[in-house]
């Protein structure tokens, strides 16, 4: 056996390979490639693991939780309804102090509505 | 020529066989790795696969399959042991597909008439000449050279198509090709050579 003869014909079933893989046609190259591309999306998939999909979410749920809690707790600040009601005169919260109408309003601060009544403010509730 | 690779034929062979692949480092730079490999075999792949199988459709379901079946299992294995897995993993898809279609045939031969007659022929290899176009001489006797060399290839024993069109014509080494096929490198030496007689034998001095 001629090793010489070998490689030449080797070389040449190589060649009349490659010019075959060349002359594919479009159609066949473009199923090839969306092949491929699926492929490749299948491994984009599997790196997008629930963890990295949730996690902004569950942060953003968090962070609105957080907020809303605070935005209720007892002495945090203005309680929600409060923001924005019309300002109460001052005439009117010491009236309704006297004749003992809302006790509940009274009984969250009475130091301040005792100072309050001791003002004298005007009647308008100005100044 | 590819650089060789040292692969354990256990390990390979466990892993192309569906075992998914360990957890390892992954980032999206791997998916466009990836790409860039599928898409330098794939139409090598796809050439091969339908020399094994005869058939167009055929062959790009069997390279789809093996392309889906590499990332989805192995995308996170070291690129340098794609190679070798994914030409394991289409070979599998042939054996498959051509065990599937022995049954298919044996099957569809049992039936009488028209039903066995609707079955594949032989494939005729100058039916998938592309002779529709005009094209140069020296390409249209290009086609037919390869066209003979796919029908003698086509006539091998498994082993020795896979010996010729791993080494030969996708130019894999030794190291490479025994990991592919599964087998140690002294065999795919045997199946090589024996796959080179043959064509010689079939195809005389000038192929």
């Amino acid at each position: 056996m001629n090793d010489e003869r070998w490689t030449e014909n080797e070389r040449q079933a190589r060649e009349l390979f490659d010019a075959s893989v060349e002359g594919l046609d479009a159609e066949t190259r473009s199923r090839l490639n969306r092949a491929r591309q699926a492929a490749v999306a299948e491994v984009e998939r599997a790196h997008r693991s629930p963890w990295r999909t949730l996690l902004p979410a569950a942060a953003a749920a968090s962070v609105a939780l957080l907020a809303v809690v605070l935005w209720r707790m007892p002495g945090s600040g203005v309680e929600p309804t409060a923001r924005f009601a019309e300002p109460v005169p001052a005439a009117e919260v010491v009236e309704m102090l006297a004749t003992g109408e809302d006790f509940d309003v009274a009984a969250e601060d009475p130091e301040f509505y005792t100072w309050l009544a001791s003002q004298g403010l005007p009647a308008n509730g100005a100044g | 020529m590819t650089a060789s690779v040292s692969l354990d034929f256990t390990t390979l062979a466990r892993l192309a066989d569906g075992e998914p692949a360990a957890a390892e480092e992954t980032t999206l730079e791997s998916a466009q790795t990836l790409d860039r490999f599928l898409a330098s075999v794939e139409r090598r792949a796809f050439r091969i696969a339908q020399m094994a199988v005869r058939n167009r459709d055929d062959a790009l379901d069997i390279v789809q399959g093996a392309m889906l079946r590499l990332a989805r299992n192995y995308a996170r294995r070291p690129s340098e042991e794609w190679k070798p897995l994914f030409y394991r993993i289409l070979y599998n898809g042939i054996r498959d597909f051509q065990r599937r279609r022995s049954v298919r045939s044996r099957i569809f031969g049992m039936l009488p008439g028209q039903w066995a007659d609707e079955e594949e022929a032989p494939a005729d290899p100058f039916e998938r000449v592309a002779a529709d176009t005009p094209e140069p001489s020296q390409q249209l006797m290009a086609d037919e050279a390869m066209q003979r060399l796919e029908v003698a290839v086509a006539h091998l024993p498994e082993r020795q198509q896979q010996a010729f069109a791993l080494r030969c014509l996708e130019g894999m080494d030794v190291a490479e090709t025994a990991a592919a096929m599964g087998c140690s490198e002294g065999s795919v030496k045997t199946h090589y050579f024996r796959a080179l007689q043959a064509l010689r034998a079939k195809l005389g001095e000038v192929w």
